[in-house]
């Protein structure tokens, strides 16, 4: 999508550090994109309010394009604008100012968010639990580090997250928390299983059936887990919620560059050879005993419920609430 | 090969598959052989327990170098020497066990249907030549999921392997956390074996278990390749088959990467797991196509009931007594 001509850099930046997973994790892309929403406004230099509006529209379509697949992205995008479209500011200034306040809201709100869950997911442990997490999610490390804290757990064990490695990330900062972190290699999930009490895992997006889209893995550490009867938890801010599923939209899963598994050179080296890389897969609600997140820890089976107090979607009778969804899901919607 | 270079390199996994394992060690066995007897018998009880401690879960090579040392033994009981009988040992092992990966490759093609996708897990040269059977001799086309199959990452060399068997073998790798994200598209799971206990349980690269799980959860077929020299008797009376577990950090990433994790984790990666029975549909062997729960009714029309295979340690002491005497 060509980026509307008066775009400040810092949005630019913003656009490219999302698309090229320099930032990454749902909550960090959402605060970003709010940022990026208040800091286009402060550059906003016309006068017409009007105009404004159609600028911050297209900022927020274009911010939406940077990661096509992250839930979290537009909930950020849909919170602050919603305020903006709902308020029918008079004048720029106005209009800046709900930006501006509306980001800074949501901004708070993740932060506290993660917080809350932290506090809530510790409850859930018990005393000597050793738990296993996949993949680096600011959630899931929050009730790891809250259970440190609260002299309930010691030892955890973290999966490393070909292709990318995101637990050397995970190890780092749960190492920090003073864990004893015992980093495994992806594939040994189901022989260590036997030595772990529960699982948790983060969340990239949660569909309205209760399924939770996450990284590359996730599917299968829960799947290893049901097997040997451990609890598999997700930590997962409300804003990851998929609205657009519960129209029957699916969860798209992207596929990433080949060079992240084997190395450019092996792949230019290899051209007869496809290397697939989903970056996410679907861990169905079947698997997952709870998610626990800002409001609560509830079943998965319960996703419906957030969606209607969080986006007012509508479970039975019309659908979609029209007054609450962006205009792009309102054309899904309708199409459905 | 210097027998202390082979060691080090099945150790840490560059001689990665079970029959190269074995190879190796013969070959090593056979470069030795110009000896005297004594010198040979020495080297014999120094060496050979150092090869098995290198890989203890191959059962291939155990049972490769326990049919040497017994053949080995009579020759000498016969007067034979080292240079003049070890060789011929040496190659009528070897051509059994080429002649067993033939007929295993042949019985495995036969399972793999045109157009079919089949999902494979680390290294095996028994499953490549099933592969290759399929593909070059009954025109079989096939799209083959290959897993990294991390720590070591053979995978990739069985991917090379396959691409070069042509336009007939579409080649996929993925990594070892997408193997339930592709099983809804895979037809059959065939992997190789380092052992097979007892029990029919199966012990392979490390992540076979996974793709097992992974496979029955799909109702995909999962099916194990392994001849029946990897057997391991020694489950019969009650033994384990022994685990390896690695903790070098170069394992997980590249040491710059790893540096500021020093001191906060520590790295587990155990090289193999064991797959259960319940998990298996069907063990290929040279001798046809059984339940897992059905090798030991295998193992007795081969070998007898209770099989009689003297342990290595009881070879080697004997090994050392003949050579004393002479």
């Amino acid at each position: 999508m060509p980026a509307p001509p008066d775009l400040p850099g810092e949005v630019l930046a913003s656009w490219e550090a999302i698309r090229s997973m320099k930032i990454r994790g749902a909550g960090r892309i959402a605060r970003e994109a709010a940022a990026a929403l208040a800091g286009a406004a402060d550059a906003f230099s016309g006068r017409d309010a009007r105009e404004f509006l159609d600028y911050m529209e297209r900022v927020a379509a274009f911010m939406r394009e940077a990661r096509p697949t992250a839930v979290s992205l537009p909930n950020a995008i849909s919170f602050v604008m919603r305020r903006l479209r709902d308020a029918r500011p008079a004048d720029v200034d106005a209009g800046r100012a709900i930006v501006k306040a509306a980001a800074r809201e949501f901004i708070e709100y993740s932060s506290r968010a993660v917080d809350a869950i932290g506090e809530l997911g510790a409850r859930r442990l018990r005393n000597g639990d050793v738990v296993m997490t996949h993949c680096h999610s600011s959630a899931a490390a929050a009730v790891l580090s809250e259970a440190r804290r609260a002299g309930k757990i010691n030892r955890v064990y973290v999966k490393e997250t070909r292709p990318r490695l995101q637990g050397l990330t995970a190890a780092r900062i749960l190492g920090e928390a003073g864990l004893d972190v015992v980093l495994i290699p992806d594939s040994a999930v189901r022989y260590f299983m036997k030595d772990v009490d529960r699982v948790i895992v983060g969340a990239d997006a949660v569909a309205a059936n209760g399924a939770v889209v996450n990284k590359i893995g996730t599917s299968v550490v829960a799947l290893a887990a049901k097997e040997a009867r451990v609890n598999f938890y997700v930590a997962a801010e409300t804003y990851k919620f998929s609205p657009k599923t519960i129209v029957g939209e699916l969860v798209p899963i992207e596929f990433r560059d080949p060079a992240e598994v084997a190395g450019k050179g092996w792949v230019a080296d290899h051209p007869g050879i496809e290397v697939m890389n989903p970056a996410f897969d679907v861990t169905p609600a079947e698997y997952i005993d709870a998610i626990i997140t800002e409001r609560g820890v509830m079943s998965p089976y319960a996703a419906p419920l957030i969606l209607l107090e969080e986006y007012g979607v509508r479970v039975w009778g019309a659908g979609v609430d029209e007054g609450k969804l962006h205009p792009e899901e309102m054309g899904r919607a309708s199409d459905t | 090969m210097p027998p202390e270079d082979t060691i080090a390199r099945i150790a840490s996994g560059r001689i990665y598959g079970s029959t190269e394992v074995a190879l190796a060690a013969l070959e090593d066995i056979r470069a030795e052989s110009s000896r005297g007897a004594r010198e040979f018998a020495e080297f014999l009880r120094e060496y050979i327990p150092r090869y098995l401690a290198a890989r203890p879960t191959s059962i291939a090579l155990l049972n490769a170098l326990r049919e040497f040392l017994g053949a080995y033994l009579e020759s000498v009981r016969r007067g034979g020497t080292p240079g003049g009988d070890v060789p011929g040992i040496i190659d009528s092992i070897i051509s059994a066990r080429r002649a067993a990966k033939s007929s295993i490759a042949e019985i495995g093609a036969r399972r793999l249907k045109e157009g079919e996708s089949i999902m494979i897990h680390s290294y095996s040269r028994t499953v490549i030549g099933i592969i290759r059977r399929a593909v070059e001799e009954f025109g079989t086309g096939l799209t083959v999921y290959v897993t990294e199959s991390r720590p070591i990452g053979e995978g990739l060399s069985a991917a090379e392997e396959l691409s070069r068997l042509g336009g007939r073998v579409r080649v996929r790798v993925i990594v070892d956390s997408a193997v339930r994200y592709f099983m809804k598209d895979v037809d059959r799971v065939i992997v190789g074996a380092d052992a097979v206990a007892a029990n029919g349980a199966v012990v392979n690269k490390i992540g076979t278990s996974v793709v097992a799980l992974a496979a029955k959860e799909a109702r995909v077929n999962f099916y194990v390749a392994a001849e029946t020299y990897k057997f391991s008797f020694e489950t019969i009376t009650g033994e384990l088959v022994p685990q390896v577990v690695l903790s070098e950090a170069s394992l997980i990433a590249p040491p710059g990467r790893m540096a500021r994790l020093m001191g906060r984790a520590i790295v587990r990666a155990p090289v193999f797991d064991v797959t259960p029975a319940e998990y298996i549909d069907a063990i290929i062997t040279e001798r046809g196509v059984t339940a897992p729960q059905a090798i030991p009714l295998l193992v007795r029309d081969v070998y007898g009931w209770p099989p009689h295979v003297p342990g290595i340690h009881s070879l080697l002491d004997e090994v050392r007594t003949l050579a004393g005497a002479a």
